[in-house]
C-alpha cells in the first residue's frame, strides 16, 4: 500500500529482535508442540516478543496460528513446550488465568453487549472494580483507556449499538487495557472494517505500542504487515518458518514463506475485453442507500466497486442479485431487461450471486458437498417434481472437477471443507448449462488464505473466458487494483469514478472512496 | 471451462481434515455415537424383561399405536426440516380433522375423506404461508393457530364430540390381507415422506432451505413456496392419522388428539433429525416413533401411570436434547 502511512517507521522504540531467548522478552515461548488425534498442529514453535514489538504471525490457513493464538490464551493446554511471561515460568490453564497474566484476546466476533453503554462494556466482567466503588474513578479511567486509543469522541454514556464496527473495536480494546493488558492478541481485526476506521485502529495500536505493551496481530491482509509491524513470524503446517523483521521483506517473499514454494502471481492476467456491454446498470437506486448508479460492464471482464462500509455498494451487489426487495432501476443481461426485487427472476435472467458470507448466505453447511453443487440446477434435473439422481451425480462430479475439488469429497458436509474450497462450491454452482452469464459478488474472497485465493482468482479469470460478467465488491483496495479489469469507485450511495485497469491508482481510490475527507466521529 | 483441474488443484492440496479441530470433534461425535447404542441396547433389554412384551396382544397393541403417532411425527419431520422448528398444533389439526371427518361422514365416505384431507391441509398450509411468507416466528404462529381451532370447533361443536350413527368408516378399521389398514398406511406414509425429501426437487428444497434459509433465498430456491409445501405436507399426513383415528373410536371428539404434537416433537427429536433444521430424514423418525412407542407400551405394562409415561418421555426428549446440544458445541 504505497499511498498509506507506514505506521511502523513512527515508533522506532521496538527493535526488531533475532532468535535466542532474551530476558526482555514479554513473551517466550519455547518448543511449543500440540497435536490433535494424528494431526499435529503445532510441532516445536518458538517465539519471544519484546515489550512494544508488533508481531505479525502469518501463515495459510491450517497453518497453526489459531492453535498458537488459542494456547497463549489458555483455550488449549500444550502438550509440550514452555511459556514464560515477563520471565516467569507459567502454565496457562484457562481464559482467566492468560487475563491475569496480562495476555489478551482480540476476537474476530466483538464480545461487546449492544445494549449497554460504552462505560459499562468497558467494565464489564473486570475483577478490578468492587462492590463498592467509586464511579468517578472508574468513568475517569475508562476515559483514559479510550483517549489513548484516540477515540475522543466516543462519549461513555453512547449505547454500543449506535457504534460503527470501528469503534467498537476500540472499545473493546479499550477494555482490554482497563484490564491491564501486556500482550495484545488481534485476529483479523480489520476483516469487518472500512479503510477509514482501519487507519484509525492502526494510530490506536500505535499509541499502545508506545506505552511498550506488544502486540501480536493475525491477518490475511498481507500488506497490513509491512504497514504496522515490525517483526514476521511465518508458520506452515505447525511448524515455524522463520521470525523476520518485516523491513527488508517484501510481499513476494512472504508470500513464498506462507506458501513454501515459489509463487509466480496472484493475480491472473485478464483477457483481452471483448467489446460489447452484457450488464447494463442504469439509474439503480435503493431507498436510503444507492441513488442512481449507473455501470456497463463488457462481456469477459471484471468489474470491482470500491467502497467503504455503507457506501452502497454492498447494496447495489444485492439488488442485482434480486435480494433488495425495493430497489428500482434498468438493469439489463445481454441486452434483456431483467426485473429487479427477486433472486428467482434474477437468475432465470442469468445472474447469479456469490457471497463473501458464506456461513450466512453461501453455502448449505449441514448439506453435502453435492447438494452445494448442483443447489441450482435441481430445476433441469427432474420430470414432473422427482428427481434423475443419475445425471446430477455426473454433473456435481464434473463441476468438482472444474473447480478444483476432490471428488472423493462429494459427500463430505460443506461445513468440514476450508474457506477456499467451501467458497470453490460456490463457484462450482454457478458455472452453467448457461453460456454468458452474470456473476455477481460480495467479497468472494473474504476469510479465504492467500494460495486459495490465487485459485479463486484463477476460476474467476476461466469464469470471464467462458463469456461471463464478473462485478464484485471487495474491501481490500490491493486486491480491487489487482484484479479488476473496471473499477467503480462509491461515496455515500454515489457514483464516484469509473476507471479502466492500470489507469488508477491507491491514492485516487482512496480519495475517491472517501471523498469528501469528512471524518466521522470516532 | 478451460481451466485444467491439476492446475488449480496445484493450489492447496485437500487434507483430509481441514482446521485443527477436526479430530476431537469426531471423538466426541464418537462417545455421541456409543451412549445412543448403548440406550438403544439397554431400551431393547427392558423390554425383552418386562414382563409381557413379546407377547401378542403387546406387540400387537404397540403396531395399533404406532402408526397414530407415527403420521404426525412424519409430518412433523417435514417443518422441522424446512426450518421451522416444531408445530404445537398438529395435535389440535387431528383432533379438529377427526369432527370435520365424522360430521361430513353423511355426504359419503369419499366425499368425507376429501373434505377431512382439505381442512387439515388448510390449517396448516396457512401457517406455513404465515412463516413462510412473512417470516412470522413459528412456535407463536402454531400456537395461535392452536387457539384458533379449539375456539372454533368448540364454538361449533359446544365441546361435545360427534358420533355419527352409521358404520360407513368401520372399513378404515380393516385389514388388507394380515396387515391392519392404520399399520399400511402409516408405512405408505413413511415411504411417500422418505420418497419426497430424497427424490424430488421439493425434497431438497425443504433441505435447502432449513439448512440455510439467505442462501436458499440466494440460489434462487422458491423459499416461501418450499416452507408452506413443507406445511402441506404436514397436513396431509396429520390428517392420514385423524381419519384413521376417527374411523377407530368412530367419532370425531377434540380429546383424539391430545398430546400428538408432544408425541410427535418427541419423535422427530429421538429420532436424531436437527431440531434447527436441514439434517434428518423420515426414516430417523420412524425410528424414534418406535423407540418413544416401546418407551411407552413398557411403561404401561410395568404398570405405571399415564403421568409417569410423561415423565419418563420428557426425560429422554431432554436427554437426546442435551445430547445433541455436546454433539454441537466446537
Amino acid at each position: 500500500m504505497s499511498a498509506s502511512r507506514t505506521y511502523r517507521e513512527g515508533a522506532a522504540q521496538a527493535a526488531p529482535k533475532g532468535d535466542g531467548a532474551s530476558p526482555a522478552a514479554i513473551v517466550e515461548v519455547t518448543n511449543l508442540c500440540k497435536d490433535f488425534g494424528a494431526v499435529s498442529a503445532l510441532r516445536n514453535v518458538s517465539i519471544d516478543i519484546a515489550p512494544g514489538e508488533v508481531r505479525a504471525i502469518c501463515g495459510e490457513n491450517g497453518a497453526g496460528k489459531s492453535t498458537l493464538v488459542k494456547i497463549l490464551t489458555g483455550v488449549y493446554r500444550p502438550d509440550a513446550g514452555s511459556i514464560k511471561v515477563a520471565g516467569q515460568p507459567c502454565e496457562i490453564s484457562s481464559p482467566k488465568m492468560a487475563q491475569e497474566l496480562g495476555i489478551a484476546l482480540v476476537a474476530q466476533e466483538l464480545s461487546l453487549c449492544p445494549d449497554l453503554s460504552v462505560e459499562a462494556n468497558i467494565w464489564l466482567g473486570s475483577v478490578k472494580v468492587p462492590l463498592f466503588h467509586q464511579r468517578a474513578r472508574f468513568t475517569q479511567r475508562a476515559r483514559e483507556a479510550l483517549d489513548l486509543l484516540g477515540a475522543t469522541r466516543i462519549s461513555l454514556d453512547t449505547p454500543v449499538r449506535q457504534l460503527g464496527m470501528g469503534q467498537r473495536q476500540l472499545v473493546e480494546i479499550a477494555r482490554l487495557l482497563t484490564r491491564d493488558a501486556r500482550v495484545l492478541i488481534l485476529d483479523e481485526p480489520t476483516a469487518t472494517l472500512s479503510d477509514i476506521e482501519i487507519e484509525r485502529i492502526f494510530s490506536a495500536l500505535v499509541a499502545i505500542k508506545q506505552q511498550g505493551r506488544s502486540i501480536i496481530y493475525i491477518t490475511h491482509r498481507l500488506a497490513e504487515v509491512f504497514q504496522i509491524c515490525d517483526t514476521v513470524t511465518v508458520l506452515r503446517n505447525g511448524e515455524l518458518i522463520e521470525t523476520r523483521p518485516v523491513a527488508g521483506l517484501d510481499r513476494k517473499i512472504l508470500i513464498e514463506m506462507m506458501l513454501g514454494r515459489s509463487f509466480v502471481e496472484v493475480y491472473p492476467e485478464p483477457i483481452t475485453i471483448r467489446g460489447e456491454a452484457a450488464l447494463v446498470v442504469d439509474g439503480l437506486s435503493i431507498p436510503g442507500s444507492v441513488s442512481n448508479f449507473n455501470v456497463s460492464a463488457p462481456r469477459g471482464t471484471i468489474t470491482c466497486i470500491a467502497g467503504q462500509v455503507g457506501s452502497g455498494a454492498v447494496d447495489v451487489i444485492d439488488a442485482l442479485a434480486g435480494l433488495v426487495y425495493n430497489a428500482s432501476g434498468r438493469v439489463s443481461v445481454n441486452g434483456v431487461p431483467v426485473l429487479l426485487g427477486s433472486a428467482v427472476r434474477a437468475l432465470e435472467s442469468d445472474i447469479m450471486f456469490i457471497s463473501g458470507d458464506r456461513a450466512e448466505e453461501g453455502i448449505f453447511r449441514h448439506l453435502s458437498v453435492f447438494d452445494n453443487l448442483v443447489a441450482t440446477r435441481l430445476g433441469s434435473f427432474s420430470t414432473l417434481g422427482m428427481l434423475r439422481r443419475a445425471g446430477l451425480k455426473a454433473t456435481a462430479r464434473n463441476l468438482a472437477e472444474q473447480v478444483g475439488i476432490d471428488r472423493r469429497r462429494l459427500s463430505s458436509l460443506a461445513d468440514e471443507l476450508s474457506g477456499g474450497n467451501q467458497q470453490k462450491l460456490a463457484f462450482g454452482r454457478c458455472i452453467g448449462n448457461r453460456k454468458s452469464g452474470v456473476l455477481v459478488m460480495n467479497e468472494p474472497t473474504r476469510g479465504i488464505d492467500v494460495g486459495a485465493r490465487a485459485e479463486i482468482y484463477r476460476i474467476m479469470r476461466a469464469f470471464c473466458a467462458q463469456g461471463y460478467t464478473l462485478i464484485m465488491t471487495t474491501n481490500d483496495l490491493e486486491e480491487t487494483i489487482g484484479l479488476a479489469d473496471i473499477i467503480v469507485t462509491m461515496y455515500r450511495g454515489k457514483l464516484v469514478g469509473r476507471y479502466n485497469r492500470h489507469e488508477v491508482d491507491m491514492h485516487r481510490l482512496i480519495s475517491d472512496i472517501t471523498h469528501p475527507v469528512v471524518v466521522p466521529a470516532a | 471451462m478451460s481451466t485444467s483441474p491439476d492446475h488449480l488443484n496445484a493450489g492447496t492440496p485437500i487434507k483430509a481434515s481441514d482446521g485443527f479441530i477436526g479430530l476431537p470433534r469426531s471423538w466426541r461425535k464418537r462417545a455421541i455415537i456409543l451412549v445412543r447404542l448403548m440406550s438403544g441396547a439397554a431400551l431393547v433389554v427392558a423390554a425383552l424383561v418386562t414382563p409381557g412384551f413379546l407377547t401378542a396382544t403387546s406387540i400387537l397393541s404397540l403396531l395399533t399405536t404406532i402408526p397414530f403417532i407415527g403420521c404426525v411425527a412424519v409430518g412433523m419431520t417435514f417443518i422441522t426440516l424446512s426450518g421451522n422448528i416444531m408445530s404445537f398444533c398438529l395435535g389440535a389439526t387431528l383432533s379438529a380433522t377427526t369432527i370435520v371427518f365424522m360430521a361430513s361422514v353423511p355426504i359419503g365416505l369419499a366425499g368425507a375423506l376429501v373434505l377431512a384431507f382439505l381442512f387439515s391441509v388448510l390449517v396448516t398450509g396457512a401457517q406455513g404461508w404465515m412463516v413462510g411468507y412473512f417470516r412470522a416466528n413459528p412456535i407463536i404462529v402454531s400456537m395461535a393457530v392452536l387457539a384458533l381451532i379449539y375456539g372454533f370447533v368448540t364454538l361449533f361443536t359446544g365441546g361435545r364430540g360427534i358420533y355419527p350413527a352409521g358404520t360407513e368408516t368401520d372399513i378404515l378399521k380393516g385389514r388388507i390381507g394380515w396387515v391392519p389398514i392404520p399399520l399400511a398406511a402409516f408405512m405408505v406414509t413413511v415411504v411417500l415422506g422418505q420418497f419426497l425429501l430424497s427424490y424430488t426437487r421439493f425434497g431438497r428444497n425443504v433441505f435447502m432451505v432449513g439448512s440455510n434459509y439467505r442462501a436458499a433465498l440466494a440460489a434462487g430456491i422458491p423459499a416461501w413456496r418450499t416452507i408452506t409445501g413443507a406445511y402441506i405436507v404436514a397436513g396431509l399426513f396429520t390428517a392420514v392419522s385423524a381419519v384413521l383415528m376417527a374411523a377407530r373410536y368412530a367419532s370425531g371428539d377434540m380429546e383424539h388428539g391430545l398430546g400428538y404434537d408432544y408425541h410427535a416433537i418427541s419423535a422427530v427429536v429421538v429420532g436424531g433429525n436437527a431440531i434447527g433444521g436441514g439434517q434428518g430424514s423420515v426414516v430417523r423418525t420412524l425410528l424414534g416413533t418406535v423407540i418413544i412407542s416401546i418407551l411407552r407400551g413398557m411403561l404401561l405394562l410395568w404398570g405405571f401411570s399415564t403421568q409417569m409415561q410423561y415423565l419418563t418421555t420428557g426425560i429422554v426428549v431432554f436427554g437426546v436434547i442435551m445430547l445433541h446440544s455436546l454433539g454441537e458445541t466446537r
